[in-house]
């Protein structure tokens, strides 16, 4: 074929929601993954859309996902081949900017111009295995519960797992105030298919923090078609790599949610007609996963960390999307409805919470016993769970009382005021550094206060935040 | 889905056989509080015979009796504990060891050093777990105490009693036994079978209780003659109406045990049978769900199928 042609034009043979299918001249066919554009004529105006060639089905024709609604789309429509990916600008000139999933940005002055180092196309290769750097440094959140039970990693991939709203959103803004804020670095947001208000809401949360002018947010939210949304994460990603492997930062990338990455996924594998697997999901699930996940990785001396909220479909964690995704995270909170039910929030399941540095040999003796000692309580609490439903607390031997009392508190010791939830509660958000953090979880364990009320424990931050509610409910008592 | 459906048979199954097991001793605790009451009232006659002869006697001999003495200053008293042997009877342990906890740090307030005395394994293991000393103890008869446990109890407790006599501040005086020199019991009352409440009395210095004449029609005080004299009589007496307190205590606690028992078996099987039909409600949505996935798994499948034959 050395007469072919990478930016051929083509025409639209058969349009069905999001694909279109496009026949192309013999030697000018695409190849999978490249960009075709094509211009449609609306009473408002012409408008460019973008599709992505996902299938060659023979017979000079491809099929494509289109990244815009396909409407006033007719048949015959001239379609130009870009000869390349979908890009999206990098660089230092795209921060402050929010961007779309092909790379436009959608927050331009009147007269600016996002001035990108280069353009690079969305679909790369992850690092190669020798360039892989495993890191086990702890990420200091200054949250209790993620602290000591599920310590963060910092060039690690986190993932918080939760139902519907259990609280995933807020938390993954609370890191970004947290960890972006302290930051040195550059940092990545990426929306994928969650709710436009709360995309802007976060935009407007950075530009107030300051946090802004460090940040690079895209977004693909849940109005757009499925091609956008399987497409945004790579584009975020993307811009991450190029922070890493060029400018050689420190890079924090989030994105919230990728169960929508997965879905849109699910919708993109039907319309191109492929048999469903367990669950109704595409069969390429783990496939598609593990190519966006094998992507953010830290490679020697840049780390790119990433936190990932991850929608769990009707609380069931052996659902293959959220599954899928596990097996990819060094570290993994888990939100469950059961804890926020009790006002405990941030709604965090300490005995399902996990982490791979949680070991004596990085996080230290002290800790790795605290946290031990933690869960061995929780988990003896949650075995009597059944007895104390039907026979009652007084049935316990004193043994179990005591560690009832204390897992209890404990309980709501794990709860803390954030600061992203000051808006609900009025309270401002607290920092508690992991040493104070282990040393109160010591005490309490060690039963240095079983002689304070449970309600003292309830949202406060370190010992001191605990003394002072003690004696206010005290005082309020009497 | 599978493995949460597994977990949810498990539970159901589990918490059958605990409903089993206590829709049976609730049978056997109802059982038990009649015959506790029979015993109860078959104590009567003798305790108010007995009660009635003290009255007359306390009424003539000389007051000097040290069982009837209050002493002054009172440095240590006994506390007796009544509890039960086995658990599963609600707060009935729970409550009586609270009410003797307020009887001892009341105690304490006044400057008495409290000397524990507890009957019943709960009791004994609430002290023991919180390495509290306790001078004397006995179980194993809380279900069904005989007048020997109660004249046991007492012969400990009286002989602390009067060796109480002489010591001197924390010098146990010549007998080299450190005594006491007040007696409380603490015991549930049974008042019916839905209510009992703890109670602490004093033991001794004895007051004794005035029976009124109408409840004992054939009272008669003032027509004894005492031979031996009245003081000699009361030496006697006074430790076996002692016994008698002691054992009155001890039946009625077991009434109330059993009823207590009875109550808090009945609300466990309640709770059981609520935990069940919960469980079974979320098994059913879970065994639902995962047909219905299936079958939409195979559908999908095969129009999947049927579609791509088409093209």
């Amino acid at each position: 074929m050395s007469t072919a042609v990478s930016n051929g034009t083509g025409r639209v043979v058969r349009v069905i929601g999001p694909v279109v299918d496009v026949e192309f001249p013999r030697n000018a066919i695409p190849e999978i993954y490249y960009a075709l554009k094509v211009d449609v004529e609306l009473a408002e105006g012409t408008k460019t859309l973008t599709m992505e060639v996902a299938q060659h089905l023979g017979d000079n024709t491809v099929r494509a996902i289109c990244m815009q609604p396909t409407d006033g789309l007719v048949r015959g429509t001239e379609v130009r081949s870009t000869g390349s990916q979908i890009t999206v600008p990098v660089g230092d000139g795209i921060k402050g900017h929010v961007f779309n999933t092909i790379g436009e940005c959608l927050n331009l002055k009147p007269g600016e111009e996002i001035e990108a180092d280069d353009y690079w196309q969305i679909h790369r290769k992850p690092p190669a295995f020798a360039a892989l750097e495993p890191k086990t440094e702890m990420l200091e959140t200054g949250i209790k519960a993620l602290d000591l039970l599920a310590p963060y990693v910092k060039g690690g991939k986190i993932g918080l797992f939760g139902g519907a709203g259990v609280g995933k959103t807020v938390l993954i803004q609370e890191m970004v105030i947290r960890v972006a804020n302290n930051f040195g670095g550059s940092s990545v947001f990426a929306g994928v298919g969650e709710r436009t208000r709360e995309g802007n809401d976060m935009v407007h949360e950075m530009a107030e923090t300051g946090v802004l002018d460090k940040t690079a947010l895209v977004y693909g939210q849940m109005d757009e078609p499925p091609g956008t949304r399987l497409r945004v994460a790579l584009s975020a990603l993307t811009m991450a790599e190029y922070f890493r492997d060029v400018k050689n930062q420190e890079v924090l990338l989030f994105i919230d949610n990728i169960f929508r990455f997965t879905q849109a996924g699910s919708e993109v594998s039907t319309l191109l007609g492929r048999m469903p697997s367990a669950v109704g999901y595409q069969p390429t699930l783990a496939d598609e996963m593990g190519e966006l996940q094998e992507r953010i990785t830290s490679v020697r001396g840049k780390a790119i960390t990433s936190m990932q909220a991850i929608y769990v479909p009707a609380d069931d964690y052996t659902d293959p999307a959220p599954h899928t995704a596990f097996t990819h995270l060094d570290a993994t909170t888990n939100l469950e409805r059961k804890v926020s039910d009790k006002g405990i929030y941030p709604a965090i399941d300490p005995l399902a919470s996990s982490s791979r540095i949680l070991e004596a040999d990085v996080v230290g003796d002290e800790h790795y016993t605290v946290a031990t000692e933690v869960k061995r309580i929780l988990q003896k609490y949650n075995e009597l769970r059944d007895i104390i439903a039907i026979l009652g607390m007084d049935e316990l031997s004193e043994e179990d009382k005591l560690t009832v009392g204390r897992a209890r508190r404990i309980e709501r010791f794990l709860s803390q005021n954030t600061f992203a939830a000051k808006q609900f509660t009025g309270v401002d958000g607290s920092f508690v550094p992991v040493k104070e953090t282990v040393e109160a979880f010591k005490k309490i364990a060690e039963g240095e206060y079983d002689h304070f009320p449970e309600q003292a424990f309830f949202m406060c931050g370190g010992l001191d935040d605990l003394h002072r509610k003690e004696e206010e409910l005290r005082a309020s008592a009497k | 889905m599978g493995a949460q459906l597994r977990v949810l048979r498990r539970r159901i199954k589990s918490t059958q056989s605990i409903k089993k097991i206590t829709k049976a001793m609730e049978l056997v605790a109802t059982s038990r509080v009649g015959k506790a009451q029979t015993r109860v009232a078959a104590s009567l006659p003798y305790a108010n015979a007995i009660t009635g002869v003290m009255t007359a006697l306390a009424s003539t001999a000389n007051i000097d009796h040290p069982l009837l003495k209050p002493r002054d200053p009172v440095r240590r008293s006994g506390v007796l504990v009544v509890t039960s042997d086995k658990g599963q009877c609600g707060g009935y342990n729970a409550n009586v060891i609270r009410t003797a906890e307020q009887l001892i740090s009341r105690l304490q307030e006044d400057g008495k050093s409290p000397q524990l005395y507890v009957t019943g394994r709960k009791g004994i293991a609430y002290y023991a777990f919180r390495g509290r000393e306790v001078t004397g103890q006995w179980s194993g008869f809380s279900d069904k105490p005989s007048v020997e446990d109660a004249a046991e109890i007492t012969k400990t407790l009286l002989s602390a009693f009067v060796s109480g006599a002489d010591d001197e501040g924390d010098d146990p005086g010549l007998d080299g036994i450190l005594g006491v020199d007040e007696l409380h019991i603490v015991h549930t009352r049974f008042v019916s079978l839905l209510t009992q409440t703890p109670e602490a009395k004093q033991l001794a210095p004895m007051e004794v209780e005035e029976v009124e004449a109408d409840e004992v029609p054939d009272l008669m005080l003032p027509a004894y003659e005492f031979e031996p004299n009245p003081d000699e009589l009361l030496d006697a007496l006074l430790p076996k109406y002692l016994t008698t307190r002691v054992y009155a205590a001890l039946i009625d606690a077991s009434a109330a045990e059993s009823a207590a028992r009875r109550r808090a078996m009945k609300s466990a099987t309640d709770n059981a049978e609520e935990l069940i039909k919960s469980l079974t409600r979320e098994r059913n949505a879970a065994r639902q769900a995962e047909i219905t996935q299936e079958i939409s798994e195979i559908v999908g499948g095969a129009s999947a199928l049927a579609a791509a034959g088409s093209e």
